[in-house]
């Protein structure tokens, strides 16, 4: 402005007709807005410069300069922790309420640095792990900046250490946080809880309601399913670096490596290896290491000395004792070593005990028996403990080997309290990545034979052969449990018949027009069906008799978790080409039925319209082929078992309208047919489909018996 | 000069909207920096002098940890390495002795009594027991509770169980003992030492049970998705449109598609609302047995046997506080999860709850696993079908060694087969036989055992497969013991009277390997219910259905001969071996009641030949009348399982080209249709 005023000054020379008090007013305007489009330009055209503004206020500070708060001495304190506390009682969860997502937002308050009224501090500011666990939530999905959403808040007071902090002062430091209310919903970590002399196996800092997060939780103190046990990282083996151990049996079968232990255990240890010698190695601390070697990462048995914590990969079992602590660090490196631990160590929980199953991980033998230890270790056969010794490692991969992973599966623990019904399962948390991609987890695993009651509905797709269809449709209601048929009208360009036209039938006959001309249409989970059995079926196939189908149902219902059908075919592994091939020959097994006459589940409907794995199912409509081999490979993927064929080969398509067989024809379908096996064992990343050498028949089938007297006597005749 | 003035102005006017639609907002954006985006900026955050913070313990300090000695239970709670003395209980697993009523017996404690007696828990003799049970019930008479029993040392291994709440006011201090009590309060459970049971009704079934109530796996699509336990013991249901329903018992808002079941009846809905209260938690139970997913809202309650069941595979516990997120998450449940909480439900009903005997059996397979520590169940075992009731941890912990979870793991039973002879009272070495079974590509052994009065000849046959004669066997049911020389995951068991071709055995072993948990065999019976005599019949005649093959020609898989000798009660057992016929119901009865299904039929040459099996030596052979002592062992059995398990099946398995008109040369099975 100042600018502009002079400006004006010497104005006369370059507007000379204009009076001075117009001319102040409008040079004024026209610096305003001359110096506002240049700053829209240089914001239009370097629009990077705004990103970067926004790196600009990422905090880079020092700790030093954090705020400094005097708490005075009469401050108030939080009551003790209430060891009545449940998540329905002291939890408030109407924070974590209105939340799609089923995260809960947590909160972080900002660092700063506590002193008493003489101006001592009341902690260290914050630890290395501390500060780590803080980044992690703050990176996580999990956080939020805005106090009034946040569900779960975390104090920056660092309490992973009782010994590195003032009792009283803590609590009042916390008492004086912002959204404190009796520490509901605050969450603090700590792992080495306690002090001499009598090493409380919880943190001593008054807290009220807050939750704890800690390690060495003892049944007298662990709220089940309020606290959270979490592990004591050992910051020691982060450092080094040690490459993974397949399991397998070890130099010693035993080992001990702890170094303050009771002289009681210690007497215990020296007896067991007095008794079985070389196979159980008792480690102590080094006396006589040469100046320089770091004490801590070495181990001495007699003279000899060994690396910590690289022997620990020497052994199959390795020992937890107590210490003065129930959470002892080294529980985290002997699961990274992938030995079993062997935890002695009476009411102590477990980290993550709430999911984590550490039958399969670990042998928790009581104080008491510790002198059976290596017998009951003995019984443990040896495959199981190759399981244990995997398990153990993925337990320190997924929840141990970081105060990331920690503090994220605190977090989830948390999670999945407050939205149970979006939780992660047992298997989700326990099944290493391995088993979890070999294991399946069939969707109708009950057995479960359905009521025959409930019949069936049958789906016809059909396009244009009216004539045909009705043929279908009246042989299809002369089955009796026929249940509800519902035809699905593929053809868009033409209206199907008139109402009065189509065959009368017992049985409600709906149709269903679609809006496109797709094959996966026939695989839609229409509100139509009610019952649990489905019949697809093309609108050309007539050869099926009413046993043929009745029978058909009757094996669904005692394989209500599988396809089955009646043309069978079979995928083979072409040595030549190195890829799949299809066979539609007499062969003598067996591994898909066509769905152009086939049972199966409703179910799969839904999964065939939603969950089918890749791009299958646009492929499918596009290539107008094989819809029946992704549901065969569909089927077969999610339940892990084979096909059931019925009945013995026949023609099943109408004598009259063989015309299109043939050879060449016949053999781009083969091809065509090749494709899609390839592409579908592509996409799922496998090759899920099964082989079988039977076939379902009736009990009394080509038997020697009166036909009378047969419940499906027409059934396999040409 | 005014239209200059004019223009001047228009041109400043227009300028200046540039200026505010182009740069307003960044200009804003730079002036107002306070609110970046979430997450991204303004978290925790980066110090720089972040690298040189201190570690949160020095590294001395976790080494360095002052010894002590651990402290004695505190305040009267008890853990298990505290307070239960596991030393007593070496060998042969958990051993169970019931403190018999002083007084006339109440109908609770004789239930608890013939739940026990009989089963491979119990023991007569107190001092033998490592476990020790108290039935707390309400004496009929009195009105008083079992008095202190004399063993008691504080409660030390003793077992308090009441079934039915608050049966009377402790008299005595409970101590060290643990408490098996229906539906705890979590404030009073010790977890890891308690045991929570359901709240059983008082006239709950004492063996078998009624089964699950669920008749399909998905729900049907018009059934109702909530219903709501009231107060006085009903349901109430309403329909799809559900909405805003307040939690506890009443429904004020809709009135609509609803309606009131008055008394116990079972739910029909998807999801079932149990409130948290104490008394609420029989509708638990009835949830289970109905197949509607139990929602608890904020219970009070430990859930039943919480130690080993996974209750989030079956059951939703939520927080009552936070209604709308509960409706709005069921309503949008995946159906996969819908369909797998279902049916969990029904597979814990059965294993688990569904009669006394049940609930009683798994209250002390818990304990034994506590003891038996590595050695336990492993939680798949529990947790899905059969139960670990029925998969014995006595036999493997490793899921891959039972028949029934090879899906699951996507493993394979072992490749061969042991085929076991017995031969009965003419001591005929069955020559032709094992010929015909040696020839078998997959036969990895035979193993005759000799049970005949003569002795066995001194000379076999040579086979290419290892043979082995082992002799002693009286009792029939010893056929089905678990010979430590069975190598072999499949068991071919046969008679010395069985008549097999080597195709026939080949491609029933090949069937089995898809079916490794039924029975896969040749020749079938089929059971009914007589209504003339009111009780079970069955019969040897050829029917259009079958539940049942004969074991004298059975494909099986090993673990039923550890089931059969170590999970069967005696009673039964003592049966079959007075009635020899009766073993072949036995061991049908027992697969059947683990699997739920129905055998598996393979075609079989000589049937049209033989109007009944010729296969069992003297006195065994079902007649096609049975006898009515036969009659009787059908009864019987299913007297002792609670219920009948038998299922009837209508098909067969035949090879895919079996009887078709085409080639024999491309028939794999050729001979199977020899005539």
């Amino acid at each position: 402005m100042c600018a502009a005023v002079k400006y004006s000054l010497r104005g006369p020379a370059l507007i000379p007709r204009m009076k001075t008090r117009h001319r102040i007013y409008y040079v004024t305007l026209f610096s305003i807005v001359l110096l506002g489009l240049i700053a829209t330009g240089v914001f239009q055209f370097w629009p990077h410069s705004i990103e970067s503004s926004n790196d600009w206020s990422v905090e880079k500070r020092s700790i030093r300069d954090v705020p400094v708060v005097r708490l005075p001495a009469d401050s108030p304190i939080p009551e003790r922790g209430d060891l009545s506390c449940r998540m329905h009682t002291c939890f408030d969860v109407y924070r974590c309420g209105f939340n799609p997502k089923n995260k809960i937002k947590v909160y972080i308050y900002s660092l700063k640095k506590y002193v008493d009224d003489s101006g001592v501090p009341v902690s260290n500011t914050i630890s290395r792990e501390y500060n780590e666990l803080l980044t992690a939530i703050s990176d996580s999905d999990y956080y939020t900046d805005d106090i009034n959403r946040a569900c779960l808040f975390v104090p920056s007071i660092d309490v992973l250490n009782q010994n590195a902090l003032r009792i009283k002062e803590t609590a009042q430091a916390l008492a004086q946080l912002s959204r404190w209310d009796r520490g509901t919903n605050h969450l603090l970590f700590n792992m080495l809880p306690g002090g001499p002399p009598d090493y409380n196996t919880a943190l001593d800092v008054p807290r009220d309601r807050a939750l704890l997060a800690g390690g060495g939780f003892s049944t007298w103190t662990y709220r089940q399913g309020y606290d959270v046990s979490i592990p004591v990282y050992s910051p020691l083996s982060a450092e080094v670096d040690l490459p993974e151990r397949g399991p397998g049996p070890r130099q010693y079968f035993l080992l001990s490596s702890q170094t303050a232990l009771h002289p009681e255990y210690r007497e215990e240890l020296d007896a067991l290896q007095a008794r079985h010698g070389p196979s159980v190695l008792v480690l102590e601390k080094c006396t006589n290491l040469s100046e320089g070697v770091p004490a801590v990462r070495k181990r001495c048995h007699r003279h000899q000395v060994f690396d910590y914590p690289q022997v620990l990969q020497e052994a199959t079992f390795c020992m937890v004792l107590r210490g003065a602590r129930l959470g002892q660090a080294v529980l985290s490196d002997v699961l990274r070593a992938g030995c079993v631990p062997v935890v002695i160590a009476d009411s102590y929980i477990l980290p993550f005990s709430e999911v984590l199953d550490w039958k399969r991980a670990s042998v928790v033998v009581p104080e008491e028996k510790m002198s059976d230890v290596y017998s009951i270790l003995q019984s443990i056969p040896q495959r199981q403990i190759e399981e244990m010794q995997r398990q153990a490692r993925w337990f320190w991969e997924a929840y141990f080997q970081s105060i990331k992973a920690i503090a994220l599966a605190t977090l989830q623990i948390i999670n999945d309290r407050i939205y149970p019904y979006a939780a992660s399962s047992y298997e989700e948390w326990n099944d290493p990545p391995t088993v979890k991609w070999g294991s399946v987890s069939n969707p109708l695993f009950l057995p479960l034979i359905p009521p025959q009651s409930q019949g069936f509905t049958a789906i016809v797709l059909t396009y244009d052969r009216v004539e045909s269809l009705f043929r279908v449709i009246t042989e299809v209601s002369k089955v009796p449990s026929l249940a509800k048929l519902l035809v699905v009208w593929n053809n868009q360009n033409k209206n199907p018949p008139e109402d009065s036209l189509w065959p009368k039938i017992r049985v409600p006959l709906k149709v269903v027009r679609t809006a496109e001309n797709k094959l996966s249409n026939r695989f839609f989970p229409y509100d139509e069906i009610e019952t649990e059995a489905v019949l697809a079926i093309d609108d050309d196939i007539i050869m099926l008799t009413s046993d043929e189908l009745q029978f058909g149902y009757e094996v669904w219902r005692e394989f209500p978790d599988r396809l089955v059908g009646y043309p069978g075919r079979l995928h083979l592994w072409d040595h030549e080409m190195n890829k799949w091939k299809y066979e539609s020959e007499w062969t003598n097994e067996v591994s898909m039925v066509l769905t152009g006459a086939a049972f199966y589940h409703k179910y799969f409907n839904y999964l065939y319209t939603y969950k089918m794995p890749g791009d299958i199912k646009s492929w499918v409509d596009a290539h107008m082929n094989c819809e029946d081999i992704a549901m065969n490979f569909l089927v077969a993927n999610v339940t892990g078992k084979a096909v059931i064929k019925v009945t013995p080969r026949k023609k099943f398509k109408c004598p009259e309208c063989t015309a299109i067989d043939g050879l060449s024809l016949d053999q781009t379908h083969m091809v065509e047919r090749s494709e899609c096996i390839n592409k579908f064992a592509s996409v799922f990343g496998t090759m899920p489909l099964k082989v079988v050498e039977h076939r379902a028949d009736p009990v009394l089938y080509k038997d020697d018996f009166p036909e009378k007297l047969k419940s499906f006597p027409n059934i396999g005749s040409l | 000069m005014q239209s200059w003035r004019r223009k001047a102005l228009l041109l400043a006017l227009s300028a200046s909207w540039l200026l505010v639609l182009l740069g307003a907002f960044p200009l804003l954006r730079l002036a107002v920096p306070t609110r970046p985006r979430a997450g991204a900026s303004q978290g925790w955050p980066r110090w720089l002098d972040a690298e040189l913070l201190q570690s949160f313990s020095q590294p001395g300090e976790l080494l360095e940890d002052a010894p002590e000695l651990p402290q004695g239970p505190r305040g009267g709670s008890c853990d298990w390495g505290a307070c239960f003395d596991a030393s007593k209980c070496r060998g042969g697993g958990l051993k169970v002795f019931v403190y018999s009523a002083a007084g006339p017996v109440s109908e609770t404690h004789r239930r608890i009594l013939a739940s026990i007696e009989g089963s491979r828990y119990h023991t007569s003799n107190a001092a033998e027991a490592c476990l020790l049970l108290l039935p707390l019930t309400r004496d009929s008479s009195a009105g008083e509770c079992s008095p202190v029993p004399p063993q008691w040392n504080g409660g030390r291994n003793h077992l308090v169980l009441s079934l039915h709440p608050a049966p009377c006011p402790r008299t005595f201090q409970l101590g060290q003992a643990i408490v098996a009590e229906a539906s705890p309060t979590v404030d009073t459970f010790r977890h890891g030492f308690d045991v929570a049971l359901p709240l059983l009704p008082e006239a709950h079934a004492l063996r078998g049970g009624a089964p699950g109530q669920l008749r399909q796996h998905s729900p049907h699509p018009r059934v109702a998705l909530l219903a709501l336990a009231e107060e006085r013991g009903g349901w109430h249901t309403a329909g799809t449109n559900f909405s805003a329903c307040p939690w506890d018992g009443h429904c004020e808002q809709d009135h609509g598609p609803e309606q009131t079941h008055p008394g116990a009846t079972l739910p029909n809905a998807t999801f079932c609302l149990i409130p948290g209260h104490r008394p609420d938690a029989s509708h638990f139970l009835q949830a289970l047995q109905a197949g509607c997913i139990p929602v608890l809202l904020s219970p009070r309650w430990e859930l039943p046997f919480s130690e080993v069941i996974d209750w989030t595979k079956a059951a939703i516990v939520t927080d009552k506080r936070l209604p709308l997120q509960v409706l709005a998450a069921l309503q949008q449940m995946p159906l996969t999860r819908v369909l797998a909480l279902r049916q969990q439900t029904q597979f814990l009903w059965d294993a688990y709850f569904s009669s006394v005997e049940k609930v009683i059996h798994t209250t002390l397979e818990i304990i034994q696993d506590r003891i038996f520590g590595a050695s336990a169940h492993p939680s798949l075992l529990w947790n899905s079908p059969p139960g670990a009731l029925l998969a014995l941890s006595t036999f493997s912990t490793s899921p891959s060694d039972f028949p029934f979870y090879h899906v699951q793991q996507g493993s394979r039973p072992v490749g061969r087969f042991s085929a076991l002879i017995w031969v009965g009272a003419p001591g005929k070495p069955p020559l032709k036989l094992i010929q015909a079974v040696a020839g078998s590509q997959h036969c990895a052994q035979i193993l005759v055992l000799w049970s005949s009065e003569k002795p066995p000849p001194p000379r076999w046959p040579e086979t290419a497969v290892p043979l082995t004669v082992s002799e002693g066997h009286r009792k029939v049911s010893d056929r089905f013991f678990p010979y430590n020389a069975i190598s072999t995951d499949a068991i071919l068991s046969l008679d010395a009277h069985s008549s097999l071709s080597t195709s026939e055995v080949d491609f029933a072993f090949v069937v089995w390997q898809s079916f490794p948990e039924r029975m896969v065999g040749f020749l079938t019976w089929s059971h009914f219910w007589d209504e003339a005599l009111g009780g079970w019949g069955y019969t040897a005649e050829r029917a259009n259905e079958f539940s049942m093959v004969l074991t004298s020609a059975a494909f099986y898989h090993r673990y039923y001969h550890t089931l059969f000798t170590h999970s069967l009660p005696e009673a039964l057992r003592a049966l079959a071996d007075e009635a020899p016929t009766c073993v072949d119901v036995l061991m049908n009865f027992l697969v059947a009641a683990v699997t739920k299904l129905p055998p598996i039929k393979v075609p079989y040459r000589k049937q049209h030949q033989e109007a009944r099996p010729p296969l069992a030596p003297e006195g065994r052979g079902p007649r096609p009348e049975p006898q009515p002592p036969v009659r009787n062992c059908i009864n019987q059995m299913a007297a002792g399982f609670g219920h009948m398990p038998l299922v009837s099946s209508r098909l067969r398995l035949d090879p895919v080209l079996f009887k078709d008109s085409v080639s024999v040369l491309r028939k794999k099975y050729r001979s199977l249709e020899k005539p």
